[in-house]
């Protein structure tokens, strides 16, 4: 019992953090019609750049997360700009996919030749002390009740921005059907790139949410990029609730499997989640059932 | 007046007859970097059937090419297996799991059968770095030593000149697969599936054939490259690799048979000049995905096209103005939304 809400309230937490990555994917892919492949590198760029306000200058914690978050969102532009906008204007999916993929390893390659070298891992100091609170047996740490608490802060934000917020709904009026939004006068180009932007700000967000709990590391970015996108898919892909419901069964699957089957399935569990899932049920927990089109 | 002597057919004999002579002049690194290209060639023909040619973006190819190193490999080390058997077995091996990939294949399109095949190449990786009584784990394996027999040459060229054959055969395979209605399959089902299927072309057939080759390729490079290297071990099979492949069938130019050639040879060539001067390889294989796909999609037959004019290249990939997400009422789940 003891084990179980243990390794819960880790997979709750780890959760929360994919769930927050999650978000930027099906905000993307629901507005573009494409999955950013450098989505992964969002967060670990956001992660390096909280890294170097907080670590190397010493600045305080909030100050980083706010300028790490601001960093993400111009990264997020930078694919729009270099990525996305000219080739979908011209070119296939094919294209689109190839030219992310090749921005991902860029950025990737930048990230370790700035920060460090292939067995690097920056640690980054705990926010709250370690010690752990009991709840009524059930002991939980203080560091994951933070996180936890600023995930659903973050969350919170991300979808009262869409909507309450003036570019929340243009976003959503471009995702549900692009050529209305455009004959309505929005600029569904710029509606894109803010789309981008927001997907890889929280992405940025949860990079500095996670740091502390876990080390940061050039790779870091693409293992983060297909947790996430196995908890998207898992809800759907195209759902926001399906992202924060996938994004904690993830982290929660995860979790159970390393405690009671074998720890080394804690890496490949994203995976077989990923595979099952697009065979047997593509259309996810929440996605709606779309007919082809011919 | 000499652009008009070099053609296709000129090029590729070149390439070939230059491979052929190598191992008569250069020394050691040199036999290997050749050696390197050869696979390099076949590698990028396998994966250009597949993008180029039949418009299914997978990811799993390096992963087919490590199945094939490995099936030779551990066929070699666990059962003491010649290598004149456990070479074609590996590549076998590796195509059939290819030829699996195309089942989700069939359901899925454009970016979710990218991802899947995607976590299937990471699971497979993970695969030979921890499953260690089998694969030997992170650290990798050597195979026992290849014995010749009766061949009159021995180690290093014995296996180069049977990568230069086995290349040679797969690039007339390629080529003339690709010249014939199978390819012309392959290039409607990319186009179009929906017309290709109504004008009577099997999806499940052709698809299937698709991966089949392609992990065939893949896994006949792989099963060289256990014997070239003389080492199987996962690193040379990462995500990093799969830009390499990817990176080789753009560069030279997708839909392309010369193009691959062209390719092949290009990515060792900079991949042992980035070495050499010690630059983050990561930036120059993305960087130069990226840059093709931005200003030069059709790779570099579509400029020396352009240039020679005796290139006469019957290009099967014209990048089509695509159905763009502005154009779809909802880009939802279309693809993966059950016929």
């Amino acid at each position: 019992m003891e084990m179980f809400s243990y390794l819960l309230a880790t997979g709750i937490t780890t959760g929360a953090l994919y769930a927050l990555v999650a978000l930027g994917i099906v905000v993307v892919y629901k507005a573009t019609g494409v999955v950013n492949f450098a989505h992964g590198e969002m967060f670990m760029l956001g992660g390096f750049m909280a890294f170097t306000f907080h670590v190397m200058f010493g600045w305080p914690y909030l100050a980083s997360l706010v300028l790490a978050v601001i960093g993400a969102f111009v990264l997020g532009i930078v694919v729009d700009r270099v990525a996305f906008r000219p080739l979908m204007q011209r070119q296939s999916l094919v294209s689109v996919l190839l030219a992310m993929v090749g921005l991902s390893f860029v950025l990737k390659g930048v990230a370790r030749w700035l920060w460090g070298g292939k067995g690097d891992f920056l640690t980054f100091p705990p926010l709250v002390s370690p010690e752990p609170i009991l709840f009524g047996g059930i002991m939980i740490m203080s560091q994951q009740l933070v996180v936890v608490g600023a995930a659903v802060a973050v969350m919170l934000v991300f979808v009262l921005f869409f909507r309450l917020t003036r570019a929340g709904r243009f976003m959503q009026a471009t995702a549900d059907n692009p050529k209305a939004a455009k004959l309505v006068g929005l600029r569904t180009d710029r509606v894109y790139m803010y789309t981008f932007a927001v997907g890889a700000a929280v992405a940025g967000a949860a990079a500095v949410l996670m740091a502390p709990l876990t080390m940061l590391y050039p790779d870091i970015g693409f293992a983060l990029f297909i947790k996430a996108f196995a908890a998207a898919v898992l809800g759907g892909l195209t759902s926001i609730t399906g992202a924060i419901v996938g994004g904690l069964l993830i982290g929660i699957i995860e979790q159970l499997s390393a405690g009671y089957i074998d720890t080394g399935l804690q890496e490949v569990a994203a995976f077989i989640v990923i595979m099952v899932v697009m065979v047997f049920l593509p259309t996810g927990l929440f996605g709606q059932r779309a007919g082809r089109r011919v | 007046m000499l652009g008009h002597l070099v053609g296709r057919r000129a090029f590729c004999l070149a390439v070939f007859a230059f491979l052929f002579v190598i191992p008569f002049g250069a020394n050691q690194y040199f036999l290997f970097v050749a050696n390197l290209m050869i696979l390099f060639i076949i590698l990028s023909l396998g994966l250009n059937l597949l993008i180029g040619f039949a418009g299914q973006l997978a990811f799993a190819n390096a992963s087919m090419y490590g199945i094939g190193a490995y099936g030779t490999g551990l066929l070699m080390k666990h059962f003491a297996l010649p290598y004149w058997f456990s070479a074609p077995a590996g590549t076998l091996i590796a195509m059939s799991v290819g030829t699996l990939l195309a089942l989700p294949a069939l359901r899925l399109s454009g970016i979710y059968l990218a991802l899947t095949t995607l976590a299937f190449a990471q699971f497979t990786l993970w695969l030979m770095m921890h499953w260690t009584p089998v694969t030997f784990g992170a650290g990798g394996f050597v195979p026992p030593p290849i014995d010749f027999g009766s061949l009159p040459v021995s180690g290093g060229q014995a296996i180069y000149f049977i990568s230069w054959v086995v290349c040679v055969l797969l690039f007339f395979v390629a080529k003339h697969t690709m010249e014939s209605p199978i390819g012309r399959a392959f290039v409607a089902i990319r186009d179009r599936e929906i017309a290709a299927q109504s004008l009577g072309i099997d999806l499940l057939k052709y698809k299937a054939l698709a991966f089949a080759m392609s992990g065939f390729f893949a896994g006949a490079a792989g099963a060289l490259y256990a014997g070239v290297l003389g080492f199987v071990g996962p690193e040379s099979f990462d995500l990093l690799q799969m830009v390499m492949h990817k990176a080789a069938v753009v560069l030279g130019g997708m839909g392309s048979i010369a193009g691959s050639v062209i390719g092949g040879v290009l990515i060792v060539v900079l991949q042992e000049g980035v070495k050499e001067i010690a630059f983050p390889i990561e930036i120059v294989f993305g960087g130069l995905l990226l840059l093709f796909m931005l200003f030069q999609p059709t790779g570099v037959v579509v400029l020396l096209k352009r240039w020679l004019p005796g290139w006469q290249e019957p290009l099967h990939y014209a990048p089509r103005r695509v159905r763009r997400a502005a154009t779809q009422p909802a880009p939802a789940a279309a693809q993966a939304g059950e016929d």
